[in-house]
């Protein structure tokens, strides 16, 4: 034992067992966002409950959510502690039972089986219905033949998915450039108004453009509401609760229809990613608590490229001033200094500078001089994207800076020497032989940056990101980038669905679903720099000694 | 290449002078200081044209700083400080108006460990022609190969002018770092110990390359190896803390040394 301390064995079994317990943590915290996040998409059975208690007795059909020990005191006997064993039930069928998930008292249920029959209903309001088929009506025709009613609901909906897809081009592509186009009229005669250039002639094409416009509008509204008025002629379906009662639901609001207790395997696999698909590709619904992603996806990606437009040059040249120009010497010590210490400032003071300098300052001044026509509304004076990709670009730049420097400092003096020694000046040196071999040490800084850029939330919230969009940062009106636009993100999606929704139980899977996405992009986005930079390091090897 | 390199490779020490010789570079009362302090002392010396001229002295006597003063390296440091005249031709090296790349290119150095550019044979060996905008192709192929033949490297690399420069041996790196710097047909090729982070046979390559180059270049070698200075060099200057002690034709000051110090040196009592 004696000898087993001195040789210091102790040490190596504390900071092996310091490594495990990181590694067990990380990768628990990593299993637990992947099993709570996936199993969303999951079609779970449902069970067909009945519940006797003091206060009610029902019969639920419900899906089993999670579970919990609820320890409380004795009402007979102040003093002594009981633990009851309770369920979490998702009940669907919010408008009816008010909520869409109560927790039960295990011993309260006296019976459960699989619901026969049963289908789940992922409708655009009021979240999943759970009901049994009973028949389904449309143009005065009723159903009975369950077979033919299912074949019928799913044609129906194709042709309902078809034609909220014609809406939504009409609604957010058509009827969106009319109003951009009005907009862009309204300021441009607001313009030519202040410069005192308004003749009567002008004035006579403004409005000639304005009805031409409000015409288009009006045509295609009359499709719109032509579509709409197909939308809730497409039948309606009749079901019955577990308590027998009969309830008409319009398949108009219906997103998609299931049977999870007569699914088999491979149905329910290919459920499971197709409802992955829909949670990546579709809008959010339901303030947030349902539904897809994709605007949020969208406004990472762009948010985080911009921000990459900007951090990388600025980066890079400041590194090789400090590096290749400046006199080394207190000062640039002092900068050095600070720009490590630059890494360790709260990202929320980030977020404050943005917002005071960028959007108050910058913003303001911006709309004074070539946007006072549309003011007093605000185009750069608010937050937006660019003030937002600009306040991460501040946030990342130290990153950015100390490893490229650091990749400056490796290169020898010897190959600057040869590079000189033939007559190259030193600018021709830094960008022909330093640049290119530094480039591994700045592509770490990138991903670096980049990984913190889409992870960070605390910031963006004053100086860009909100809870809905109506459109994408990114689009088919000129200039195609809106860099004053409002966007959605990731990491605040996750905050926002999580604690600011109104059915936090509902929103729980979707906080886990997007919590693992935006793992997973930093994930990836590590991943990939690290094989870059490792491909890059092996060309260079043989140079550090 | 099969000479036999020593002593008396066949040349003729006897007659050289350097009375008769055409002169390349002057240096006259030359100082150089690190801050504080003085490393190079009134150093006044004729450097003649198309001869091999080889520094030696103990580590620190200032050799290696005055080989690095002909090519203004040391203008890279920032506490360097000169005084003193150097011409080359005729033409003054410090003078304000002059381009110090003009002057690199014109003369050319090699360093003590092999510094090729983490690139292929065929880009290290262009560099220098690329820095002067020539891109043409043939060009550049001709001087590639020109140059990589003068470096006595033309046969062993011809096949894989496209692999990293890397890859190659230290001694095939350090020829490459010649061929580099000849690619630009300096007028001056300065050479930094270029022997010594190289293996016995890679040694004798270099010499044997030496000996070929100084039909086009004028030489100068600093070595810390007495042996090749003898070997290789026709006039061979000494130093000693800074100062040069003295400079002949490598004949006599290896057998008819004039101070006691070179003396003390050659026969190996100090250094």
């Amino acid at each position: 034992m004696k000898t087993w301390m001195s040789k210091g064995e102790h040490w190596v079994w504390f900071s092996a067992s310091a490594v495990s317990i990181a590694v067990v943590l990380v990768f628990g915290l990593l299993l637990m966002i992947s099993a709570r996040g996936l199993s969303h998409f999951w079609p779970h059975s449902i069970y067909e409950f009945k519940v006797e208690q003091a206060t009610e007795s029902a019969v639920y059909t419900a899906e089993i959510h999670n579970t919990r020990v609820r320890v409380f005191e004795d009402p007979q006997n102040p003093g002594v502690s009981l633990r009851e064993n309770q369920i979490l039930l998702k009940t669907a069928n919010r408008e009816i039972y008010g909520l869409d998930f109560r927790w039960i008292p295990e011993n309260a249920i006296t019976s459960k089986r699989l619901a026969e029959g049963l289908s789940v209903f992922e409708r655009y309001e009021h979240g999943d219905m759970y009901a049994v088929i009973e028949a389904f009506e449309v143009n005065g025709e009723r159903i009975d033949d369950l077979v033919l009613v299912k074949d019928r609901m799913r044609s129906q909906l194709a042709k309902s998915h078809q034609i909220r897809q014609e809406l939504r081009h009409i609604e957010r592509g058509l009827i969106g450039n009319i109003n951009y186009q009005l907009e862009q009229l309204r300021f441009e005669q607001r313009r030519l108004e202040q410069r005192g250039q308004l003749t009567e002639q002008i004035i006579a094409d403004f409005d000639a453009d304005r009805a031409r416009l409000n015409q288009e509008f009006s045509e295609l509204e009359t499709v719109r509401n032509e579509l709409y008025n197909q939308l809730s002629q497409l039948g309606t379906v009749i079901v019955s609760l577990a308590d027998g009662a009969e309830r008409r639901l319009g398949l108009d609001h219906v997103v998609r229809f299931w049977q999870p207790n007569e699914m088999h395997l491979g149905e329910k696999t290919a459920f499971f990613f197709g409802s992955i698909k829909n949670f990546l590709l579709d809008d959010p619904r339901n303030a947030n608590t349902e539904g897809g992603v994709f605007p949020a996806i969208v406004g990472t990606f762009t948010m985080v490229i911009l921000m990459t437009l900007f951090v990388m040059p600025m980066g890079i040249l400041a590194a090789i001033y400090m590096r290749e120009y400046a006199k080394e010497g207190p000062v640039l010590k002092l900068v050095r200094i600070s720009i490590n210490n630059l890494a360790g400032v709260p990202s929320i003071v980030f977020g404050i500078f943005g917002l005071g300098f960028f959007v108050y300052v910058l913003g303001y001044n911006i709309d004074q001089m070539f946007y006072s026509h549309v003011l007093p509304n605000p185009t750069f004076g608010t937050p937006g994207l660019l003030w937002a990709a600009l306040t991460m670009a501040l946030l990342t730049l130290p990153v950015v800076i100390v490893s490229t420097d650091e990749g400056l400092s490796r290169i020898p003096r010897s190959l600057r020497e040869g590079g000189l020694a033939l007559g190259a000046t030193k600018l021709e040196v830094i960008l022909r032989i330093v640049l290119p071999m530094t480039t591994p040490a700045i592509m770490t800084g990138l991903i670096l940056a980049i990984a913190r850029a889409a992870g960070e939330v605390a910031p963006l919230m004053l100086v860009g990101v909100v809870k809905l969009v109506s459109e994408l940062p990114v689009n088919a009106n000129p200039p195609f980038v809106h860099l004053d636009q409002k966007f959605m993100h990731l990491g605040f999606h996750i905050f926002d669905a999580g604690f600011q929704s109104p059915n936090v139980e509902a929103a729980q899977p979707l906080v886990y679903a997007t919590s693992l996405l935006l793992v997973l992009v930093i994930v990836t986005l590590n991943l990939g720099a690290i094989m870059i930079r490792n491909r890059l390091r092996e060309k260079y090897k043989s140079l550090e000694h | 290449m099969s000479q036999n390199i020593s002593v008396n490779t066949g040349r003729d020490h006897r007659n050289m002078s350097l009375s008769d010789e055409k002169i390349a570079i002057q240096v006259k009362n030359w100082d150089l200081y690190y801050g504080n302090s003085q490393a190079l002392k009134n150093v006044t010396m004729d450097i003649p044209e198309n001869r091999v001229t080889a520094f030696i002295g103990p580590s620190g006597c200032g050799k290696s700083t005055l080989l690095r003063c002909f090519n203004r390296m040391n203008d890279l440091i920032d506490i360097v400080r000169v005084e003193g005249k150097m011409h080359i031709h005729g033409q003054d090296m410090y003078a304000k108006e002059v381009d110090v790349a003009e002057i690199r290119r014109r003369i050319g150095m090699v360093f003590q460990k092999p510094n090729p550019f983490p690139k292929s044979i065929y880009e290290n060996v262009a560099y220098g022609l690329r820095l002067q905008g020539v891109n043409n192709k043939s060009t550049l192929d001709d001087t590639v190969e020109w140059a990589l033949q003068g470096a006595g490297l033309w046969n062993e690399v011809k096949d894989r002018l496209n692999e990293n420069a890397l890859g190659m041996s230290g001694g095939q790196q350090q020829r490459l770092c010649i061929a580099r710097a000849i690619a630009i047909q300096p007028e001056v090729m300065l050479l930094d110990e270029p022997t010594s982070a190289l293996d016995p046979i890679s040694t004798l390559a270099i010499e044997e390359l030496i000996f070929e180059l100084k039909k086009d270049f004028t030489i100068l070698i600093v070595t810390r190896n007495m042996q090749q200075a003898a070997r290789v060099s026709d006039y061979t200057a000494f130093m000693y803390m800074g100062e040069l002690i003295e400079y002949t034709d490598t004949d006599s000051l290896f057998t008819n040394p004039q101070t006691k110090r070179t003396e003390d040196y050659i026969t190996g009592r100090y250094g």
